[in-house]
């Protein structure tokens, strides 16, 4: 009885109290625990496989559009650079509207940033901007499907 | 495998149907004729038909869609699934080309493969339209619906109220009251005249109560 006290007694002093000094973010919701940075950091491994084919950007750009936010420059660089390797010019245009769409939808400010931070991008590979085609405003005038 | 074999044996067991299926493909070839035989047909394309090879993926969309897309490219997935075309802006990229590929694009693709620093921006606009019908900036351009939506509502509103009252006129049609006859009106005036209604610059003040009639 009295050896049993005794290990109790010296355990509590060598047991120290540990501070929760742990940077833990907790989420209230029970799903999708991860952070930006592992979020973005999956979104740009997703494009940078070097076998990916049309139909998976194809997949994740529309994934992506329907998150309620605007990716980051260089999920951006690595979706264009994934068009560059299937031969799809007009995909990495399209993308780049559907940027330029959402981001006017909160700011004017937005899209020049963007288009700053990816211009080595754009650069490197020669895609051509929304405004460098000439699409930054309607073109052709043609039938809406809904009154057809 | 012996094809003289093969071909006259009765197809008393079923597993053997699939190789008598083989042979016939292997004398339909005229890569193994070219090859083995003499009297061959004479195989001028580079393309050789090898029947021994397996049909080419014609998958189940290809064959319910062809009719209604025709040739055009399958590229992704699209919406759900199905190939067909769309413009939408939550869905940037839809499940097909909008155009079929012909040579000339088929030489832009080409080229497409190469520096697309090279491609002009008539070559890039050509492409786009290629695989997109509008632009993004075209389909979500104001339409205009909002001064139709007004004036419609306007003139709805106006017929409705128009057909009411013409309702009511028609249906509610009856004889007014006798205020305004003149019978009436004189003895409201006797009335008047006699309870001295405007007695000092209105109506009694035009009367003559001692002769009984209206003052000169």
């Amino acid at each position: 009885m009295a050896h049993l006290f005794r290990t109790v007694f010296i355990q509590s002093l060598s047991k120290t109290t540990r501070p929760m000094w742990s940077t833990v973010q907790r989420n209230m919701s029970s799903h999708n625990k991860e952070t930006d940075e592992e979020f973005d950091e999956r979104w740009k491994a997703y494009f940078d496989r070097p076998k990916i084919d049309g139909w998976d950007i194809r997949q994740g750009i529309n994934h992506m559009n329907r998150l309620d936010l605007i990716p980051e420059p260089e999920i951006i660089s690595a979706c264009l650079q994934a068009c560059r390797r299937v031969n799809d010019h007009s995909l990495a245009v399209r993308y780049l509207e559907t940027i330029r769409y959402k981001s006017n939808a909160i700011s004017k400010q937005v899209w020049p940033w963007i288009l700053q931070e990816i211009r080595p991008t754009l650069d490197k590979i020669g895609v051509s901007t929304p405004e460098d085609l000439g699409y930054d405003k309607p073109e052709l005038a043609l039938k809406s499907v809904d009154d057809m | 495998m012996n094809s003289l074999l093969l071909r006259n044996v009765k197809l008393t067991q079923p597993q053997v149907a699939s190789m008598l299926q083989y042979q016939c493909r292997v004398d339909a070839s005229t890569a193994s004729s070219s090859s083995s035989s003499t009297s061959s047909v004479v195989q001028n394309n580079p393309v050789v038909l090898d029947n021994r090879k397996p049909a080419p993926q014609l998958d189940a969309d290809r064959m319910r869609m062809h009719p209604r897309i025709g040739n055009r490219e399958i590229v992704g997935y699209g919406l759900k699934g199905k190939p067909e075309y769309f413009d939408l802006v939550m869905f940037p990229c839809p499940s097909i080309r909008w155009e079929a590929d012909t040579p000339a694009i088929a030489e832009l693709r080409k080229k497409e493969k190469g520096d697309w620093k090279q491609l002009s921006v008539e070559d890039k606009k050509r492409l786009y339209r290629s695989s997109f019908r509008q632009t993004f900036e075209e389909f979500t351009a104001p339409t205009g619906i909002w001064k139709w939506a007004i004036g419609w509502t306007l003139l709805s509103i106006a017929g409705a109220t128009l057909a009411y009252d013409g309702w009511r006129r028609i249906c509610y049609r009856f004889d007014g009251p006798d205020s305004m006859k003149d019978a009436k009106l004189k003895k409201q005036l006797e009335y008047h005249i006699a309870a001295r209604q405007g007695p000092m610059t209105g109506l009694a003040s035009k009367w003559d109560y001692e002769t009984g009639t209206w003052k000169k």
